[in-house]
C-alpha cells in the first residue's frame, strides 16, 4: 500500500513537470512561429487546457500540505493537542464542502459539452474537445482533495497533527548537514 | 452587511485561523456564501475554471518560477555572489553591502522566502558569522531586510499578481519597480555602512582589484535577464507572458552551456518543483477568483468608495491609510493574500481619487515586502530563524534600524508619485 502511494506520487509528479514543461515549450514554439512562419492559433488555447489542468492536478496529487499557503500564527502558537484539534476539525469542513459543492459542479462541468475549444483537437479523433473534458479535472480534484483529508483526518486522528513547514525545512537542513558529516568522516 | 456576507467572513476567518490552506478557507468560504444566499454552489467552480482559462497574463507566474528555479539549480547563485564579494566586499561594512548587492541582482524572484533565505541567505550569514565578524543577529536582520527587495525588482511575482487584480499594465509595472527597488538598496547601504562604522566592525580582506573584471565576465550574463525581460516586452517582440517563457528559456540556456551547471536530472526536479508551487500560489488566485466575484455581487467597493467620497478624503491621506492598513496587515498576512484579497478592494476608490494604479502597485508590493519581515509576524524571520538557528530574538533587535529605513523610502515613494512614474513615462506610459 505504501509503494503504491509512492509509485502513484512519482508519476503525478511526472505528469504535473511535463505539463509545465509543455506550457514552456509552447510558448517558446509560439513565439518562433510567429516570427518565421505563420501565428498559430491552437498554441494559446492549449496553453490554456494545460494550465488548468497543471493547477488542478498538481493540488490534488503533487501539493503537499505544507507548501500550501496558510495563515499559521494561531496555529503555530497553541499546544500540540490544540493543533491536533485545529487540523482535525479543519480537514473534516473540508471533506464535507467539497463533498457538498461535487454534484452540482459536476452539473455544472457535464453541462459545458456543449462548448467546445476553439481550435485545439483530438490528435486522435481530429474533432474538437468538449469544455466538458478540459474541466473534468477540477471535479478530479474536488475528489481528491476530499479524500485526502479524510485521509488526513484519520491520520491526524492516529498519529498527532502533520509537521509544521519550518519543521519540515530545519529538519531537511540538519539531515543535508549530517550527510556532509558523513562524507567528510569518510575522506 | 448581509447576512450571507456575514457567513462568508464568518466561515473564512474561522478556517484560515485554525491554519486551512487560504486558498481552501476561501472556497468554502465562498461555497456559505453561495449556499446561504441561495444561489448555485457550482459558481464557485465556473469562476476559478473561467478565470484560470481564461487570463493569460497569469500564465507569467509558472514561468517566473521556473526561471528562478532554474537559476536556484544551476549555482548561477555563488557566481553572482563571487562578483559582489569582489566588488563592494572591500568597504567597511562589506558583507552587508555585498548582501544587499546581492539581493538586488539576483532579486531573488522564486516566490517562496522559504527556498531564497534557505539558498543565498544562509550563504551569506555563514560568510558573515564566521570569525565573529558580525554579530549573528546583525547578519539575519540585513539578509531578510535586503530579501524585500527582490519581488520590487523584475521580474516580479507579486507585480503579475497586482497586474491581475488591478488591470494594471504589466509592462509599465515592472519598469516603474526599478528605481524604487535600486532607493530600497540605497537606504540599506546607508544604514548598513553608518551602523559599521559606529559599532566598528571588522573588514574584509580585499579582493585583488584585477580579479574584478574576471568575475564581473563571470556574473554579466546573469545580469543581462531583466533587460531581456524589459526589451522582450517595451521593444513589442513579445507579449508580458512570452517575456516570461525567454526569461526561463535564457536562464536554461545560461545553466546549460554557459555555466554548465545543470543536470537532466536537476532540470526535471526544476519542472516538478515549480509545477507543485505554482499549484499552491494558483489555489490562492482561483480563490481570489470567486472572492472577487462575490466582492462585485456585494458592491463592496462602491461601498468603500462612498465612505471615503462622503469624508471628501484626500488622495494622500487615503494612500496613506490604505499604506498604514496593509503595512499592519503585513505583520499577519502573506503578501500574495494580501494583494490578491485585500487590494482589491481598494482600486475602485484609487481611480475615482484619480490615484495612479502603477504608482499604487508599486506601493502595495513594496509595502507587503516590509511586512515580511516585520515582528511579530514576519515569514522571512521566521525561516532565517529556522535555517540558521539564530534566535529570533536577536534577528527582531537587530531589524529595526533597517525596517524603519525601509518605512522612510516607502514614505518618500507614496509623496513623490513622479519618481516612480519617471521611467515609465520616458518610455510612453501614460497616465
Amino acid at each position: 500500500m505504501e509503494k503504491a502511494f509512492k509509485w502513484f506520487s512519482r508519476l503525478a509528479e511526472m505528469i504535473a513537470g511535463g505539463m509545465l514543461a509543455a506550457i514552456f515549450l509552447i510558448f517558446l514554439l509560439q513565439i518562433v512561429l510567429r516570427y518565421l512562419f505563420t501565428p498559430a492559433g491552437w498554441t494559446l488555447e492549449l496553453i490554456g487546457i494545460l494550465w488548468v489542468w497543471v493547477i488542478f492536478f498538481a493540488c490534488a496529487f503533487v501539493v503537499r500540505e505544507q507548501d500550501q499557503v496558510k495563515f499559521d500564527i494561531i496555529y503555530l502558537s497553541v499546544s500540540k493537542r490544540t493543533r491536533k484539534i485545529f487540523a482535525m476539525i479543519s480537514a473534516a469542513a473540508l471533506v464535507i464542502g467539497m463533498l457538498y459543492t461535487l454534484l452540482p459542479t459536476w452539473d455544472y462541468i457535464d453541462w459545458m459539452k456543449i462548448r467546445k475549444t476553439a481550435t485545439v483537437r483530438n490528435p486522435f479523433t481530429g474533432a474538437k474537445i468538449p469544455l466538458r473534458d478540459v474541466f473534468s479535472i477540477y471535479a478530479v480534484f474536488i475528489v481528491a482533495v476530499a479524500a485526502r483529508y479524510a485521509w488526513m483526518f484519520v491520520d491526524i486522528l492516529r498519529h498527532g497533527p502533520p509537521k509544521t513547514e519550518l519543521e519540515l525545512a530545519v529538519e531537511a537542513i540538519h539531515e543535508a548537514e549530517e550527510e556532509r558529516a558523513e562524507e567528510g568522516s569518510d575522506k | 452587511m448581509s447576512f450571507e456576507l456575514i457567513s462568508l467572513l464568518v466561515t473564512l476567518f474561522f478556517l484560515a485561523a485554525i491554519g486551512t490552506p487560504i486558498g481552501y478557507s476561501i472556497l468554502l468560504a465562498s461555497v456559505a456564501y453561495l449556499g446561504v444566499a441561495g444561489l448555485d454552489v457550482a459558481l464557485a467552480g465556473e469562476k476559478i475554471l473561467q478565470g484560470f482559462y481564461r487570463s493569460t497574463i497569469l500564465l507569467a507566474v509558472p514561468l517566473f518560477i521556473v526561471a528562478a528555479n532554474i537559476m536556484n539549480a544551476g549555482s548561477i547563485t555563488d557566481r553572482l555572489l563571487n562578483f559582489c564579494v569582489a566588488a563592494v566586499g572591500r568597504f567597511k561594512g562589506g558583507l552587508g553591502h555585498v548582501n544587499v548587492v546581492a539581493s538586488l541582482i539576483f532579486s531573488g524572484m522564486s516566490g517562496s522566502a522559504v527556498a531564497d533565505a534557505a539558498g543565498i541567505g544562509k550563504i551569506i550569514i555563514e560568510m558573515m558569522t564566521k570569525g565573529d565578524r558580525y554579530p549573528r543577529g546583525y547578519a539575519a536582520a540585513i539578509t531578510a531586510a535586503t530579501a524585500t527587495i527582490g519581488p520590487i525588482i523584475p521580474p516580479s511575482i507579486p507585480m503579475v499578481l497586482y497586474a491581475l487584480v488591478s488591470k494594471a499594465s504589466i509592462g509599465s509595472l515592472f519598469l516603474a519597480g526599478i528605481l524604487p527597488g535600486l532607493i530600497m538598496g540605497a537606504v540599506l547601504m546607508a544604514m548598513n555602512g553608518y551602523l559599521a562604522c559606529k559599532r566598528n566592525f571588522a573588514l574584509e580582506e580585499p579582493v585583488p582589484l584585477r580579479e574584478l573584471p574576471k568575475k564581473t565576465a563571470n556574473a554579466f550574463p546573469a545580469l543581462l535577464m531583466p533587460v531581456i525581460l524589459l526589451y522582450g516586452i517595451y521593444g513589442g517582440v513579445t507579449t508580458p507572458t512570452e517575456a516570461a517563457a525567454v526569461a526561463a528559456f535564457y536562464a536554461l540556456m545560461l545553466a546549460l552551456i554557459f555555466y554548465r551547471a545543470i543536470s537532466l536530472g536537476k532540470l526535471y526536479q526544476v519542472f516538478v518543483d515549480s509545477a507543485r508551487s505554482s499549484a499552491s500560489v494558483g489555489i490562492v488566485i482561483g480563490g481570489a477568483f470567486i472572492l472577487n466575484f462575490i466582492v462585485i455581487q456585494e458592491q463592496i467597493p462602491q461601498a468603500i468608495s462612498a465612505m471615503l467620497g462622503g469624508a471628501e478624503i484626500h488622495p494622500i491621506t487615503f494612500l496613506i491609510l490604505v499604506n498604514i492598513l496593509i503595512l499592519v496587515l503585513g505583520c499577519v498576512l502573506d503578501a500574495t493574500t494580501i494583494i490578491l484579497v485585500i487590494v482589491p478592494l481598494f482600486i475602485p476608490t484609487c481611480e475615482a481619487l484619480g490615484i495612479d494604479l502603477v504608482h499604487f502597485g508599486v506601493l502595495v508590493v513594496v509595502n507587503s515586502m516590509i511586512g515580511l519581515i516585520t515582528p511579530p509576524y514576519g515569514i522571512l524571520l521566521f525561516v532565517i530563524n529556522a535555517v540558521t538557528d539564530i534566535p529570533l530574538r536577536e534577528i527582531i533587535s537587530e531589524i529595526w534600524g533597517f525596517l524603519a529605513v525601509l518605512i522612510a523610502a516607502l514614505v518618500a515613494m507614496m509623496l513623490l508619485p513622479d519618481m516612480i512614474l519617471w521611467l515609465p513615462r520616458l518610455l510612453g506610459y501614460q497616465g
